[in-house]
This record gives C-alpha cells, sequence and structure tokens, in this order.
C-alpha cells in the first residue's frame, strides 16, 4: 500500500514535470504574452524612479507588452527585495536592484532573502555616475585641498547621507579609511533632504546625482569622480583612481534580476533585447542626462561582478567597522 | 474609595498602560550620548510622560464627578463585524481579486448592523464592485485582478 | 527682479497655459485631483505614481500642469470627505474635520464646503502670485532655517496640539505624546535601530499616517454611528441651506486672509510645513476669537482659516522644488519624477534654461483653482445629498474606500490589516473621550521633532545651547513657553476650584 501510493506520487511528479517543461518551452517562445510586473524596491519619485521609468518605456516598446512598474518601497529596499525574490519565478515578475539592497543590506541586516541565491542575474541596468562635491563657503577648491583642510581640521566638515547603510554613506566611509580623515557623517531620510541642509552649509559635503544641477549652477564644487571614467559634463573633474585612490569607488549600480528558477532562456531573451536597448543613442542620452552609463553584460558577467562587489563591500564595512547599532 | 468619573479613571488607566508597556519594550534602547542621543532618549522621555499624565487624568477620575464608562452603548456587534471586515479585505484581496474580496468583506460590514436589507445590499454590491473595477483597476491602473481567474 | 521682466514673464507663463491643450490638462488634474480628494485614503502621491507613465505621451508643458492640477485639485477634494464623513482624505485636512463636521451635524455642511472652497480658491490665487513674485526670496528665507530651528518649530507646533482640542487638556496632552510614540514606531533614521517594530518589516518603516487616519477616524466613526441612530441622524437628517451666508462670508474674510499668509509661509518648510500651516492657522484663530469656546463645536473660521492655509502652502511648497529642484514633500517628489521623464534635469536652472515651463505651470495655478471653484460650488449640492444615502449603505461604501486606499499606497494587504487595530483603537478613544485630532499632530511632528533635535546636537557637537543661540530657534521655544502658560493656567485653577468645591 504505502509503496504504491509512494509509486503514484512518483509518477504523479514526473508527469506534472513532464507537463511543466512542455508548457515552459511555449512559454519562452510566446514570452511576453501578457504585461510584466517590474518591481522596484524605493517609494517613487527618487533615482530608481528614473531609472526604471525610461526602461520600462523602452521594454514595452520592445516585446510589445506592458512593463509595469511596481514600487514597493520600505525599510530601505528590504521589503521590495523580499516580494521579488518570493515572486513565482515566470518571468513575469522581474526585479529592479539597487546595489545596495544585494551588497550593503544582507552584510548589516538579516535579510529574507540571499543576494546571489535568490536571484537570477538579467543584465546592467545602469551605474551612477558622481562624486562628492563640497560647499564653497568652507573655502577649498578642489579635493587636495579638501583633503588638506580635513586633516587641518578634525572633525569639523560634516558629511550628509541618503541614510544608514546606503551606498553614500560607505562611500563616506571609504575616503575617512583611506584617507584617514575625520569628517561627521550625518543620515538623511533620503538625499533630497540631506542637499537641502547642503546648500546652506549646515552640511559641507555629500555624493548624489541630485546635488550635480547645484554644481552646473556654480553653487557646489564637485571634487572628483567616483567611477572608472570621468563625468561628460564635467571634463576637469579627477577621478579617485587618477587622484591616486585606486578601488575606492564604492560603484553604485542597478541591475535587472529575476527570481531564482527563472528559465535561462527567458533570461537570455531578456538579455538580449536590454543590451540592445541600452546600445541605442536615444537611451544612451535619456540616461546620461540623469547621470547613467549603462554597460552591456551577460548574466555570468553580472554574476562575477556582484560576488565582487559584495566582497568588497563586506571588507569595507569590516575594516572601517561599519554597523546598525 | 467611590469611583466618580470611570471614563477618566480608564482613560488614565490606559495612558499609563501604553507609557509602561513602551518602557518595557524599549527597555534596551540605548541612551547615547549628548553630542548622539541614542534610540531610546525620546521613548522614554514619552513613556515617563505617558504615565505621569496618565496618572493625572486617572486620579481627576477616582476624585472628580465625571462621566461613567457605561455612558452610551458600547456597540459591540459593528465593532466587530467591521474590524472582521476589514481583515476579510485583507487576507483575500491578493489572493482572490477585487470582486471576491469586495463582496465578502461587504457582507460581514452589512452584519453589522440589524438594519441591513439584503435585497438593497446584493444591488448595491454589484453596483459597488463594477464602479471600483472601472475606476481604480481600468481607470487608475491599480496592479489589482478583479476576478480570481483574471 | 524688475517689475517689467515679471510682467514679461507671467505673460509668457498664460500665453503656454492658455494653450486650449494646456488647459484641458489643466482640467484633466483640477477633475482627477478632486475625485481621489473626495475618495478617503486615495491620496495624490499613489495616483500620480499610477499616472505617471501615461503624462510620458503628453508634452513636458501639459504633463506638469496636470500633475499640479491633480496636487490642489486634491486638496479641494479632500475636505469634502473632513467636512461630510468626518473621515480627513490628506494630513492637511485633519483640522478641518475639527469644525467642518460639527457643523455639517448641525445641517451646514453646504455653507462648510462652499467656505472651504472659497477658502481654498482665495488661498490658491494670492499664493499663485506669490510664487511668481517672491520664489527666489522666499527661497533664501527657507534657507535661513537650521535643523535647531526645525526642532523648535515642531516643538511649537506640538503645543498648538494642545490649544486645538476641545475638550480636557490634560487628556489632549497625553494624545500628542501617544502619537509622538505612535510615530517613533519603525527605524531609526540616525543608527537604523528598530523600535516597536515586533519584528514585522511592514513597520520597518513605520506606521502610515493614511492606515492610522483611516482607523482612528474612518473606522470608528462607522463604528460608532452604526449602532447610534442618534448621533448620526444629527449628520443625515438635516440638510439646510447649501451656500453660506453674508454673515459667515463676513466671519470668514479675516481668517481666510490670515491662513493664506501663514500656510504661504510655512510651505514653503520641508517636511512638515504644509501639515504645520493648518494647524497653526487653526490655533491663531481660535487665539484671537473673542469665543474660543465655538470652536471644535461648528465655527465657520475653524473651517475658513485651515482650508486657506492648507491650500495656500499646497501652492508655496513648489517654490523649493521649482528653484532648487528640492521636492518638500513626496508629491513634490513625484512632480521631479515627472520632469525627468520628459527629460528636464529639475535645479537652479530650470527658471532660466524653460521659462516657458516654469511660468507656464505658475499660471496655470491660477486657471486650475478658478476651474475648481467653478466646478465645486456647484458639485456641494451632489455632495450634501450623499448624507442622504441610508448610513447601512454609506457605512459599506466608507469601510471599503479606506481599505482600497490603503491598499492602493504601497499595494500591500498587511496595511489594510492595520486599519482594523487602529479602527478599534480609535472606538476605544470614542468611548473614552479622547480626541484623535492631537495624536495625529503628534504622530506627524514627533518623529520630525526627534530628527531635528539629534541633527542638531550632532551638527552643534553635543552643544545643546544651540536652542537658544539661534535666534530663530529662541524665538519659537518663547512662543511655545508662553502658548503653553496661556493655554495651561486657566486648566490648573479650574481643576483647583472643581477641587475645592469637591
Amino acid at each position: 500500500m504505502k509503496r504504491r501510493t509512494l509509486l503514484g506520487v512518483g509518477a504523479g511528479v514526473a508527469a506534472a514535470a513532464i507537463v511543466r517543461h512542455g508548457t515552459a518551452r511555449a512559454q519562452v517562445q510566446n514570452y511576453p504574452d501578457k504585461p510584466v510586473k517590474l518591481i522596484l524596491p524605493y517609494a517613487p519619485g527618487g533615482a530608481t524612479d528614473m531609472i526604471g521609468r525610461p526602461w520600462a518605456d523602452k521594454l514595452s516598446q520592445a516585446f510589445g507588452q506592458q512593463f509595469v512598474i511596481e514600487n514597493r518601497g520600505g525599510a530601505g529596499g528590504l521589503i521590495g527585495t523580499e516580494a521579488a525574490a518570493k515572486s513565482p519565478p515566470d518571468g513575469y515578475t522581474l526585479f529592479l536592484a539597487p546595489s545596495a539592497a544585494l551588497t550593503v543590506l544582507p552584510l548589516l541586516r538579516k535579510t529574507p532573502y540571499d543576494p546571489v541565491k535568490s536571484f537570477a542575474p538579467i543584465a546592467r541596468a545602469g551605474d551612477l555616475v558622481c562624486g562628492f562635491v563640497l560647499n564653497p563657503a568652507v573655502g577649498p577648491k578642489n579635493f587636495q585641498e579638501t583633503l588638506a583642510y580635513a586633516k587641518a581640521n578634525p572633525g569639523k566638515l560634516a558629511y550628509g547621507s541618503a541614510g544608514l547603510a546606503t551606498a553614500s554613506q560607505l562611500r563616506l566611509e571609504m575616503l575617512k579609511y583611506r584617507t584617514q580623515t575625520d569628517i561627521l557623517h550625518v543620515p538623511y531620510r533620503g538625499s533630497a533632504d540631506a542637499l537641502n541642509d547642503l546648500l546652506p552649509n549646515n552640511v559641507q559635503m555629500m555624493n548624489e546625482i541630485n546635488v550635480l544641477p547645484h554644481v552646473k549652477a556654480g553653487k557646489l564644487i564637485l571634487l572628483n569622480i567616483n567611477y572608472p571614467t570621468r563625468h561628460w559634463d564635467f571634463p576637469d573633474v579627477p577621478t579617485l583612481t587618477e587622484l591616486g585612490y585606486p578601488d575606492s569607488d564604492v560603484p553604485i549600480w542597478y541591475s535587472f534580476q529575476a527570481p531564482a528558477g527563472t528559465p535561462p532562456a527567458i533570461i537570455e531573451k531578456l538579455n538580449l533585447k536590454m543590451n540592445e536597448i541600452a546600445a541605442t543613442d536615444d537611451m544612451k542620452v535619456k540616461a546620461r542626462m540623469i547621470n547613467v552609463v549603462i554597460p552591456p553584460q551577460t548574466p555570468e558577467q553580472m554574476t562575477q561582478h556582484l560576488l565582487a562587489d559584495i566582497k568588497a563591500t563586506d571588507v569595507l564595512i569590516k575594516a572601517a567597522n561599519v554597523k546598525l547599532e | 474609595m467611590r469611583v466618580k468619573g470611570s471614563q477618566d479613571l480608564a482613560a488614565g488607566l490606559m495612558f499609563m498602560a501604553a507609557g509602561v508597556a513602551a518602557l518595557w519594550i524599549g527597555a534596551d534602547y540605548p541612551l547615547g550620548s549628548w553630542q548622539r542621543p541614542g534610540t531610546g532618549v525620546l521613548p522614554r522621555i514619552l513613556s515617563w510622560a505617558l504615565i505621569g499624565i496618565g496618572g493625572i487624568i486617572a486620579a481627576k477620575g477616582l476624585m472628580v464627578r465625571g462621566v461613567s464608562l457605561l455612558h452610551g452603548a458600547w456597540a459591540w456587534r459593528p465593532v466587530i463585524m467591521v474590524t472582521l471586515a476589514a481583515i476579510a479585505f485583507a487576507l483575500l484581496v491578493d489572493s482572490t481579486g477585487l470582486a471576491v474580496s469586495m463582496v465578502v468583506s461587504m457582507a460581514l460590514c452589512a452584519l453589522g448592523t440589524p438594519e441591513t436589507r439584503w435585497r438593497e445590499f446584493a444591488i448595491f454590491a454589484v453596483i459597488m464592485v463594477a464602479g471600483s473595477a472601472l475606476l481604480f483597476v481600468k481607470g487608475l491602473g491599480m496592479p489589482i485582478r478583479v476576478f480570481p481567474w483574471s | 527682479m524688475e517689475l517689467s521682466d515679471l510682467l514679461s514673464n507671467l505673460s509668457l507663463g498664460f500665453s503656454v497655459a492658455a494653450k486650449p491643450l494646456n488647459l484641458v490638462w489643466c482640467l484633466m488634474g483640477a477633475l482627477i485631483g478632486t475625485a481621489i480628494g473626495v475618495l478617503p485614503g486615495v491620496g495624490p502621491v499613489a495616483t500620480m505614481a499610477l499616472l505617471l507613465p501615461t503624462t510620458y505621451y503628453l508634452p513636458p508643458e501639459g504633463a506638469l500642469i496636470m500633475l499640479a492640477g491633480i496636487y490642489y485639485g486634491a486638496q479641494y477634494g479632500g475636505s469634502t470627505t473632513a467636512i461630510l464623513i468626518n473621515l480627513p482624505g490628506e494630513s492637511s485636512s485633519v483640522v478641518t474635520v475639527l469644525d467642518g463636521y460639527q457643523m455639517a451635524r448641525q445641517g451646514r455642511a453646504g455653507a462648510a464646503l462652499a467656505i472651504a472652497a472659497i477658502g481654498s480658491f482665495f488661498a490658491g490665487c494670492v499664493a499663485t502670485v506669490a510664487i511668481a513674485v517672491a520664489a527666489p526670496p522666499l527661497t533664501q528665507l527657507a534657507q535661513q532655517f537650521g535643523p535647531a530651528d526645525y526642532c523648535s518649530l515642531m516643538v511649537l507646533g506640538l503645543v498648538f496640539a494642545i490649544v486645538l482640542a476641545r475638550g480636557s487638556v490634560m487628556k489632549a496632552l497625553a494624545m500628542v505624546f501617544l502619537g509622538m510614540l505612535l510615530g517613533l514606531v519603525g527605524t531609526d533614521v540616525n543608527t537604523g535601530n528598530l523600535r516597536f517594530t515586533f519584528g514585522i518589516s511592514d513597520l520597518f518603516d513605520g506606521i502610515g499616517f493614511v492606515p492610522l487616519v483611516m482607523g482612528l477616524f474612518g473606522m470608528a466613526e462607522i463604528m460608532a454611528n452604526m449602532t447610534n441612530e442618534e448621533r448620526r441622524d444629527l449628520v443625515t437628517s438635516r440638510v439646510t441651506g447649501l451656500l453660506p451666508t453674508w454673515a459667515d462670508i463676513k466671519a470668514s474674510t479675516a481668517p481666510i486672509l490670515r491662513g493664506t499668509a501663514l500656510g504661504g509661509l510655512l510651505g514653503i518648510l520641508p517636511g512638515g510645513g504644509a501639515v504645520l500651516a493648518s494647524f497653526s492657522a487653526y490655533t491663531l484663530e481660535k487665539k484671537l476669537s473673542r469665543t474660543p469656546e465655538r470652536f471644535g463645536r461648528g465655527a465657520i473660521e475653524g473651517v475658513a482659516a485651515p482650508e486657506a492655509a492648507n491650500n495656500a502652502a499646497a501652492q508655496t511648497s513648489f517654490i523649493p522644488m521649482l528653484t532648487l529642484g528640492i521636492p518638500s514633500n513626496a508629491v513634490m517628489a513625484m512632480m521631479i519624477g515627472g520632469m525627468m521623464i520628459h527629460g528636464i534635469v529639475p535645479g537652479p536652472q530650470v527658471m532660466q534654461d524653460r521659462p516657458g515651463l516654469f511660468w507656464g505651470m505658475i499660471a496655470s495655478m491660477w486657471f486650475g483653482n478658478l476651474m475648481l471653484i467653478v466646478l465645486n460650488l456647484p458639485m456641494i449640492g451632489l455632495w450634501t445629498r450623499m448624507l442622504l444615502v441610508p448610513y447601512r449603505l454609506l457605512s459599506i461604501a466608507i469601510l471599503f474606500f479606506c481599505c482600497i486606499g490603503v491598499y492602493s499606497l504601497n499595494n500591500s494587504a498587511n496595511e489594510v490589516l492595520f486599519i482594523a487595530i487602529f479602527g478599534l483603537l480609535g472606538y476605544l478613544f470614542f468611548k473614552l473621550d479622547c480626541e484623535p485630532a492631537p495624536l495625529l499632530l503628534g504622530f506627524i511632528l514627533g518623529p520630525l521633532l526627534e530628527v531635528y533635535m539629534r541633527r542638531a546636537m550632532l551638527l552643534s557637537r553635543g552643544d545643546a545651547m544651540v536652542f537658544l543661540t539661534r535666534p530663530l530657534s529662541a524665538a519659537f521655544l518663547g512662543l511655545a513657553v508662553v502658548l503653553l502658560v496661556i493655554v495651561v493656567l486657566p486648566n490648573i485653577r479650574k481643576a483647583r476650584e472643581v477641587a475645592f468645591v469637591e
């Protein structure tokens, strides 16, 4: 009796697997044949939205199906990331992952997802290109002078970040660690709040893309760029590597991820199309406008990139002793 | 001693209870330093303030003539049914969609009052479901399905 | 700015805003805004997020004009439910509930709605002019505020909360503290610690304002009304006089003027500015009134002033967004999203680079306000007739709109569960005669107070004197102390008298 039940169950499972396999193949050929949900783990209006909206538009055009953005904000990205990780792996729920949700959060907090195992990477969505800015009222005119000032006046400069455990905090921790300077970290609830205190010089430094228009207007000084290449709008501002601090960028990058178990053929299909879109002039212009570049990558390259970034972040967090108290 | 204003007494006790609970839950929140006031500073101030003011209100309830707690009936039936209606909507909306969750929660709400006329309710429910499907799903494009199979 | 510059800018703005298609977008925005403002819980942020992809296909001027219309349209609509069914649709209409709902219960819903619309219209027009004439200097003014000043301003705001209480001052004070405590639930911004979350991840970002209000006001009100026929018959049976009388308008003129000025100024401050505006306008009127005891019992000034203030603040909150690219609230963040979609980088250069867009949007606000008053005044008859719907059906509709409104915020069913809890809490408050309005103010301002206090201490490197040495901060604290003494002293005296009599 028992054995027969077991056999029956076994046959059932096998049959189900075959059926599922068959439908899976059909699914891939017709994919997508209904609207695709794109989860963003932050509230609408932020940098992630600015990257996600043009992507959703381009993908909808390319596939002839709506790519609908669903903002699932909360807990520094944790809630949206968890929701994405637990979505059905059928290709109809995708995740626009900010790097901090995969690299910083799992290292500082117990997360209900694993940054590597819970997701299948699809393609790179974009890298932010920005750097440290200084309020000109302080005095120094460039990176070196600011360093000298910080060394001469320990604890006097204050740096506004978008919050605890964000990439912008880690950028400061990296700078302090590599240059052995003492700069006060002041966490804000988002980069807009921080900018509001930077302009009247309540804090003196920031590292977020929303300050760049004010650099163009001459209200703030851009000291450097945290990216391998210079910013197209500020060709005179050197990168951190050029300034003598290699491997100190703390990259901020976005990627498309699918819940683990999504059929590889769907991922491949998406990857090809996404890299194709990223290479178009129109998308390049749209990306540059929001201070973003999109390096095309294969899913394998994405995995390597993610692993390397997690490792580097881990080293920094341990070395600089960053923690949520 | 006879309680003169049981409503005030109960209110005072409620505030004191909230203060004690917050103090107890937040007992291990760090106080920090002057430059970096910690997580626990404001919760602790507020807890003690609630206990203090709650005490004053409760004392007033004991000594000063006031309103009785039993003034006006307690509406147990609507309280329970309205609460259940909201819970039902929350539990059903993701799995069964708008139509089922709406009908169930609206029916629970209707059970909260003896005045419900079920024929009228049925017509009203159909109008509400159709109207909200048009307004929220079609009009505003909310990511929510109407029927379990859609 | 030269006068001739201003005139040429304004004429450019009006020429853009008066284009037929832009007028259509403006009307669309105003209509959508009014509709979602009337629906409890469904707010402008969720709506704008849902409609943002659609604006992609509009020209940038049209898109922003429509989005702006949604925002201030929602301010008009938000007061409707506050007055009719005691349910504030927006944080800024919490005070409108206090006297507006009382007026409705006295059969004067029409007058309350009309005065709210007129006050909003006047404030909207004045604030639009203020943006055109004084955006840069007002921006400068807002920049004078440091964290210590904000902190003291929040203290002042909390004292306002006690003043607006109708019953016991002690209970109001306790409710403020309880509200602050509820406001602290979630992740502590400064340390990343979790407070009072019980390990529930939906609480990591704190309790949402909308679920709290829907529970405390919407659900609790249904529960109370379902059995208590006497209570609700007050609302439904007598609806007389759709329009305000001359006496109403005369009584409201000065409050509308003062509310507009106060709201316009506070609106430029980020964060709690717009909420503070309506609360402080109410407090001001109650303090200036020769008959403060009427407040909370259907005083028309208590509707006129805060409604004018919140609409003025809604308009001037565009200033930091337009001049600096800094969003002062979630709605402005959505506006910035709308700009980015069209390739406009928000920041100080928008005014120079895109004058047509900048001035067109400002001019459209005037058109929008005009459309809203034309739309809303005739609607009043319709709204008040809504009260004639039998309560057994109205209550079901309110419950459903509370649920779907909360769900629409984050597409999260768990947040709908919260309104069940807050509904029970609200009913308990109702039975214990504790007013929820001071609790809400504490809930909004408490966390801001903490954030600014700790930021001020961090930036002053631990020197608490910063609150007294900064002139703005010292002035706010002084005002708070004076106000507190004025409010509390008579109560203590009264309490002692009562005690002696006993």
